[in-house]
């Protein structure tokens, strides 16, 4: 009871005017970014970042919202009409572009729309009921915990999202390093700044995203010389009943495993697409259309996209430490705001925390109502030609990190990290978790420090503190698993290597017998 | 002798002036992430280190780094255990990109954007598959307006010429 009346409480202050408003710009202009080559939920996001400065914090975080959920229908819709995914949107490829192929477009398009509002909604549900339990356990909470748990983030984000736990945490701590760069804040000094006058407030964050995931990804399409044909099918939106029947089951089945998925560290958007497609797979009543275009083989996972989307903010808003790189960034964005996230949010700022709550749900109507029936001439964007998108692209890179500090230098810094991301791409390492790392860095060095200022320099406090001892006992055991995985993947590799050459040698032979013995 | 030298020789795939034995995407990346450790280690010596219990503000940046060279040199380890994987690298595009950027922000600084605009366009899409300067001064007048409509309509300040 007390939740809903504290939903309707942030009801009244997410429906003024102005604040629909800026909900259906951000949407709208999320899905129009979120559609372009090259850009993902990432990039659409940092690039729309400066649109939010000139307006007030309720306002600007609700058009952030709106903006986020719009690059992941943007996504999805790339991926269904196109075969174009980004990584947030790889599974509705498959059957969503199956059903492009049999021109059910439109179905599809609708299918992924509603099946978001359903997954939205039920992740609100869960989000309103879990953030502030969640949020007095994060009392308990000392800094060598939050060491312990931010550690712990690194691991799962760079296991889950990179699938090469060396590669992703290598660049969560490269992350850690450029986080630090500019004036430490306990004793004033200036840190790898080089006197750049630019650096003394650190690296932007506008520029790192829109380096690493903006300028390398636009890089690496011109690489690519991919030529896209533009979709030219023809959308019919409106459902049959029979087909509409079909969504639900399927979303619901979606939005549990979604909502359940997001709050686990690491645990994002992709991973919980992959489980809800999966699950489909298993437990459909149409499970043997799945794979060639069936109605459930996008509703599922749309919802537990949306969902875990949705619950991902969960330990970002009740203990204030993100999980995964978009909810990092959704972080840094709300800081340049002036709000830090965690359990004082939901106390000292109410009507911020449910305000937020309640404009992500009517973000997800706005995507129901605008962007489901606007598709079609959203998807026009695409009859332009990348050699005319990309240099519109570039600027609006360029006027995005300028608008932050009105300073040109900033271009060079934006310039600088695209050239990184993309060595760092080249070398098959992700950006993403480098982006957990430069939010969190300061955080961790706050933390580390004053949990050894309180033990006296001893360590023996990470293993003491039941928290922090059990996060660091799961580090332990994962890799250990990982290195003994490696190590018997690699004997039984050579044993292989060993075993295999004398077959391969005899089988040739045993194929000519035959073939000598019937030519005479 | 000579002739299998030569045959050897031409075998080889030379990158940055690495033989093929070095071309290795993990190797490489191994390197690459000993040296940023090296980079930000030996930067947090001229920072004071202080001890665990009173830390400078060198030691946290001295331990991170230590944790990445410990993973760059497994990594090095493992590169010598799994398959190899050539570098894939072309250093044309980015660099045509960055001199594009860069442009943008010294012309922009000195001259103004407009000239900034036009350099970044006619730069930037050399990168492209196919040149047209027609094309190209059609792009840069619709990013001017649109440069104008941000000035006047959104109220970012931008270094345009023009009445303020």
């Amino acid at each position: 009871m007390e939740t809903l009346q504290n939903l309707a409480f942030g009801f009244e202050h997410a429906l003024t005017l102005h604040n629909l408003m800026y909900c259906a710009i951000g949407c709208s202009v999320g899905t129009l970014v979120g559609l372009l080559p090259g850009l993902g939920p990432l990039a659409t996001i940092s690039l729309l970042l400066p649109l939010t400065y000139s307006i007030s914090t309720t306002g600007a975080l609700i058009m952030l919202a709106g903006i986020y959920y719009g690059a992941q229908y943007g996504d999805s819709v790339s991926a269904i009409t196109m075969k174009m995914p980004h990584a947030s949107s790889i599974v509705a490829c498959i059957d969503g572009y199956q059903m492009t192929l049999k021109g059910k477009t439109g179905l599809a398009l609708f299918t992924a729309g509603v099946s978001s509002f359903i997954g939205g909604t039920v992740a609100i549900v869960v989000l309103a009921w879990l953030a502030p339990t969640l949020g007095e356990v994060a009392f308990k909470f000392g800094p060598a915990d939050y060491c312990a748990l931010m550690m712990f983030g690194f691991l799962c984000v760079s296991f889950v999202t990179t699938g090469s736990l060396l590669n992703g945490f290598a660049m969560c701590m490269i992350g850690v390093l450029l986080g630090l760069v500019g004036t430490d804040v306990n004793s004033g000094m200036a840190r790898y700044t080089f006197d750049l006058p630019n650096l003394a407030d650190g690296v932007s964050l506008v520029s790192l995203a829109l380096g690493c995931f903006g300028i390398a990804e636009i890089t690496k399409n011109l690489d690519a010389h991919e030529q896209r044909s533009p979709f030219n099918g023809t959308i019919k939106l409106m459902p049959t009943w029979p087909e509409f029947k079909r969504i639900f089951p399927s979303a619901l089945r979606g939005s549990a495993v979604g909502s359940f998925i997001g709050i686990l560290p690491g645990g994002g958007a992709a991973i919980a697409q992959f489980a809800a497609y999966a699950l489909d797979k298993k437990v459909s009543k149409y499970k043997d259309e799945i794979g060639s275009g069936a109605i459930e083989g996008v509703a599922g996972q749309a919802a537990a996209d949306e969902a875990a989307a949705r619950t991902s903010f969960i330990p970002l808003m009740s203990i204030g430490i993100p999980e995964n790189a978009v909810t990092a960034l959704m972080l840094g964005a709300f800081i340049i705001k002036g709000i830090q996230p965690g359990p004082n949010m939901i106390a000292s700022h109410p009507e911020l925390f449910w305000g937020l709550v309640a404009s992500m749900w009517v973000g997800n109507v706005f995507l129901l109502v605008l962007n489901v029936p606007l598709v079609r001439y959203l998807l026009s964007i695409f009859k332009i030609p990348y050699n005319v998108l990309f240099p519109a692209i570039l600027f609006f890179c360029c006027i995005g990190t300028y608008s932050i500090n009105n300073n040109l230098d900033d271009i060079y810094t934006t310039a600088i990290f695209g050239l990184i991301g993309y060595v760092f791409m080249r070398f098959g390492l992700d950006a993403a978790p480098l982006m957990l790392g430069f939010i969190l860095g300061p955080m961790l060095e706050e933390n580390f420090r004053r949990t050894l200022l309180l033990s006296r320099g001893s360590f023996e406090i990470f293993v003491e503190r039941p928290i922090s001892g059990t996060l660091l006992g799961l580090i332990a055991l994962f890799i250990t698993w990982q290195v003994l995985a490696f190590y018997f993947k690699a004997r039984a590799k050579r044993r292989e290597a060993a075993l295999t050459p004398p077959p391969l040698a005899i089988a040739p032979l045993a194929d000519r017998v035959p073939e000598s013995g019937s030519a005479p | 002798m000579v002739t299998r030298e030569v045959v050897a020789n031409n075998e080889k795939v030379t990158l940055f002036g690495f033989d093929h034995d070095m071309n290795d995407q993990n190797l490489l990346k191994g390197l690459l992430l000993a040296a940023v450790a090296l980079a930000f280690g030996l930067g947090a010596f001229r920072y004071p280190i202080g001890e665990f219990s009173r830390a400078g503000p060198g030691l946290f940046p001295l331990v991170i780094s230590g944790i990445l060279m410990v993973i760059a040199i497994v990594s090095i380890v493992r590169s010598r255990f799994v398959e190899r994987v050539p570098l894939d690298f072309s250093i044309r595009n980015i660099v045509i990109i960055m001199v594009a950027l860069c442009g943008f922000a010294l012309v922009s600084q000195y001259i103004n954007m407009v000239l900034g605009i036009a350099f970044m366009v006619f730069v930037s899409t050399i990168a492209g598959d196919s040149y047209s300067w027609q094309r190209n001064l059609k792009i840069s007048v619709a990013l001017i307006a649109v440069a104008y409509a941000f000035h006047y309509l959104l109220g970012l300040n931008l270094p345009l010429p023009g009445p303020y």
